[in-house]
């Protein structure tokens, strides 16, 4: 593939028409993403038109030089921002411009440092710098052009481009993990995946790929474990008023200073630019203070735009529903300890309702749960015999159809969720589900509450003690020999995996130790641990 | 006679591209700089070698719509009447440089493409029977209402031991939601709508292959069926020897997945593909 050393302002103005027009065919995907800092679903779009401000002013640039043609991209992209993600955009042209300035072409060391400029200006005119977005993925990314620039072995501009563009997609599917709102969505960041895709459009022109044309931008996918989609409206309960934008011109301004004045005014305020040009964008419950403040003492106002919200929010949330998961089934689980619950969620439980063995919740609990999800056909996974019942209830209180999977334990729980199928309809699903739980044993590991007598042997007190799918079957002196004892109890000749989940009061290591004992009886099948955090029970352990 | 043209995600290739008189235009796999066309330049062993040694991830380039317009002219020359079945538009611009070549092409040829929203022996299957209507003698028109007819009885059920590969490559359609599961499981997907769509997930590989047994066991009236695997060639044998009991066994089209749908899949991939009687 041919290398390229350097580039000028034309080459600049070029490869970032290609990557806008990129950006384009994925904005509405963008728009989709975009929770943060308030799901209004406009991200992909803002940044479009503020790239598309910005290459339409690369054209009025008097001279071909990378200087001057990045100096008009940032200006544009300054008076076309829209939204918060675009006025982080334009700041991000700004850092590339100062990099560029005085300068005919860019090499890649001229690239690297502009990236770097890039990404402490991306920061800048933010109050409260948030982690898991935009200006995260410009900081990866001049972190990864630097060290490949260390590794020495970069002249070339497409193979730095390329890891820019490898380190965006990185970034951009971490974000989940640095900021909550993204992983409750199940999303990852909209700002950071819009600087991904115009990187990866650059590169791609930069690299003179000639298919751009019939293909189209991906949008990155996190494997951190998020939750689904269930209930959006959660996110967040507050109003969220008027986005309000314009543009300030007039003379020896201080965005400093209109930053401290406006902050009170409002959440998400950016103020950037410079003395002549200021870009103010607030969300605002009452825009009319925040625009008498600005003309009746900064200058005049250009590109005025008030936008309601909550208006937005909920084309937002229309928008959203086909991203829901399941559609029209949502499923509850009754589940005590925070990594089971982790479990369920991770495997589409819409709603988990705490409790269990000596904690039964009530059906007030139950219905709760069931008129959060946001699905008209409700499956309830009680996953305790004593809670079957309870659970029946709920179905005569509610108007959504209600039916009740009648799981016993934890591991048919998680077997019937399993076994859920997306192409089927509610009833097919229930018979599926109900029947998965035969095809699951479980055993429960718990020390005995005080002294028994038992089929001929004696239980002392807080002696381990094993039962199969309720019935107590064995005792033994150690958690790991009732384990193993209960174990030999099975024919394992149709079996393929156990699953360990280990209880509160259990540690790690001991876990690791009891499934090390585990597998090496039994080498032919699969022995998973998991962290299940649950009371009462030292080992829930899962037998199919 | 009406020519039947598709790309190589059908499946369809050497022999049985010969014996179905079918032209195949191979899709591109590029690991680095080096480009390979599926099937012709790289086997799926070769392409799984080197998935699993290699030190770079591979990556797929759908055919130009250069290569495309050569094919047509080239059958031009024997007939006037060629009809398209691609890959799902959705996962692939494969359609589209498809489409793209018919402009490039001169002459009172007649092409038509069809996207079939489906992918490996789920097209296959179809263009299998396409062609064997050509052979008997079918127009354009009734070949393209064959294969408009035969899209929803054609059905692809695919057991994935991993959905990392499908997400880093952006492919995952609405398989999305079986991501970040914190327990280990085996995703079993299908194409829906000319996505990847999920089905169900099993916690064991004789699960899944069991699952797929099943699946097939499902219909009453089975046209075509195919068993496709990635590296695993002894599973896939014995699950076609199981299907035997449902449909003639030397009937089963037994076959490898390409490497391009391996970029997604990962190296155990198992499927089976069944085109049910009306």
């Amino acid at each position: 593939m041919a290398q390229v050393h350097a580039i000028g302002g034309k080459d600049l103005r070029e490869m970032f028409a290609a990557a806008t027009k990129w950006l384009e065919k994925s904005a509405p995907e963008i728009d989709a993403l975009n929770v943060f800092p308030v799901p209004d679903g406009d991200t992909g779009t803002n940044m479009l038109l503020t790239m598309r401000s910005s290459i339409e002013e690369a054209y009025r640039a008097p001279d071909n030089s990378i200087s001057a043609v990045a100096e008009y991209m940032a200006r544009g992209a300054l008076i076309g921002a829209r939204g918060n993600s675009g006025v982080i955009l334009s700041q991000f042209w700004r850092g590339l411009a100062k990099g560029m300035d005085k300068k005919d072409t860019l090499d890649a060391d001229g690239l690297v440092e502009a990236l770097k400029g890039a990404a402490a200006q991306a920061r800048t005119g933010l109050t409260n710098p948030v982690e898991g977005t935009i200006i995260t993925v410009a900081a990866d990314i001049a972190e990864a052009a630097g060290e490949s620039a260390d590794g020495g072995k970069k002249s070339d501009l497409v193979g730095l481009m390329k890891t820019v563009v490898s380190a965006a997609g990185d970034s951009v599917a971490r974000t989940p993990s640095l900021l909550p709102v993204l992983r409750e969505a199940g999303v990852v960041d909209a700002g950071g995946q819009g600087l991904y895709t115009l990187m990866e459009g650059a590169m791609r022109h930069l690299a003179g790929e000639n298919e751009v044309d019939f293909k189209k931008p991906h949008i990155i996918i996190s494997d951190i474990p998020t939750k689904l989609p269930q209930s959006l409206s959660a996110v967040d309960e507050e109003p969220y008023g008027y986005c309000t934008e314009f543009v300030i011109v007039g003379e020896e301004l201080d965005p400093d200073d209109i930053r401290k004045k406006l902050e009170k005014k409002g959440q998400s305020l950016i103020v950037v630019g410079d003395k002549e040009r200021v870009r103010v964008h607030i969300h605002s419950l009452d825009p009319g203070s925040v625009i008498h403040y600005a003309t009746s003492r900064l200058g005049t106002l250009h590109q005025v735009s008030i936008k309601n919200m909550d208006e937005q929010h909920l084309d937002f949330l229309e928008m959203q529903k086909e991203r829901l998961p399941v559609g029209d089934i949502g499923i509850v689980a009754v589940v005590a300890g925070e990594g089971l619950a982790d479990v369920f969620t991770s495997l589409g439980v819409g709603a988990i309702v705490p409790g269990g063995q000596t904690m039964n919740p009530s059906t007030k609990d139950i219905l709760q749960a069931v008129e959060h999800v946001a699905a008209d056909n409700v499956v309830i996974l009680p996953n305790n015999g004593n809670i079957i019942a309870t659970a029946e209830q709920v179905k005569t209180l509610t108007k959504k159809k209600v039916s009740v999977v009648p799981t016993k334990s934890i591991p048919q729980g998680v077997a019937a969720l399993l076994a859920f199928d997306y192409e089927a309809n509610f009833e097919s699903n229930i018979e599926l589900m109900t029947r998965a739980t035969s095809q699951v044993k479980s055993i429960e590991i718990v020390r005995a509450s005080r002294a028994a007598k038992f089929g001929g042997c004696t239980i002392k007190k807080k002696q381990p003690m094993a039962l199969l799918d309720g019935e107590l079957i064995t005792v033994a002196d150690t958690l790991d020999g009732v384990l193993l004892k209960a174990l030999s109890k099975i024919d394992a000749a149709h079996l393929s995996v156990f699953t360990i989940y280990y209880g509160e009061g259990v540690e790690l290591a001991e876990a690791e130790k009891t499934s090390a004992a585990v597998r090496e009886r039994y080498p032919h099948l699969e022995v998973e641990v998991v962290k299940g955090g649950q009371p009462h029970y030292n080992y829930l352990v899962s037998v199919e | 006679m009406l020519k039947i043209v598709t790309d190589s995600l059908s499946d369809i290739t050497g022999d049985l591209a010969d014996k179905l008189g079918v032209s195949v235009v191979p899709i591109y796999v590029r690991f680095g700089e080096k480009v390979y066309r599926d099937r012709v330049e790289i086997t799926t062993e070769e392409f799984y070698k080197r998935l699993e040694h290699g030190p770079i991830l591979p990556t797929t380039t759908q055919p130009t719509p250069n290569d495309f317009a050569e094919v047509y002219k080239k059958l031009a020359k024997e007939t006037n009447e060629i009809l398209v079945v691609t890959l799902s538009s959705k996962l692939s611009g494969t359609y589209q440089s498809a489409v793209h070549a018919k402009e490039m092409v001169g002459g009172d040829v007649r092409i038509e493409v069809i996207d079939s929203q489906t992918v490996i022996m789920g097209l296959g299957l179809i263009v299998a029977s396409v062609a064997k209507a050509a052979k008997n003698g079918a127009s354009l028109e009734e070949a393209a209402a064959l294969v408009r007819s035969a899209m929803p009885r054609s059905h692809s059920l695919m057991s994935f031991d991993t959905l990392k590969y499908l997400a880093k490559g952006g492919r995952i359609g609405r398989a999305q939601g079986f991501l970040g599961s914190l327990l280990s499981v085996k995703p079993i997907l299908t194409m829906k709508d000319g996505e990847v769509a999920p089905v169900t997930r099993v916690r064991s590989r004789a699960a899944g292959v069991d699952y797929l047994y099943n699946f097939v066991a499902g219909f009453s009236k089975i046209e075509g069926l195919a068993v496709e695997h990635a590296t695993t060639p002894d599973e896939a044998a014995a699950l076609a020897e199981r299907l035997g009991k449902l449909y003639p066994r030397e009937q089963i089209l037994l076959g490898n997945v390409s490497p391009v749908l391996g970029t997604y899949a990962g190296p155990h991939v198992l499927s089976v593909s069944v085109l049910h009687g009306a």
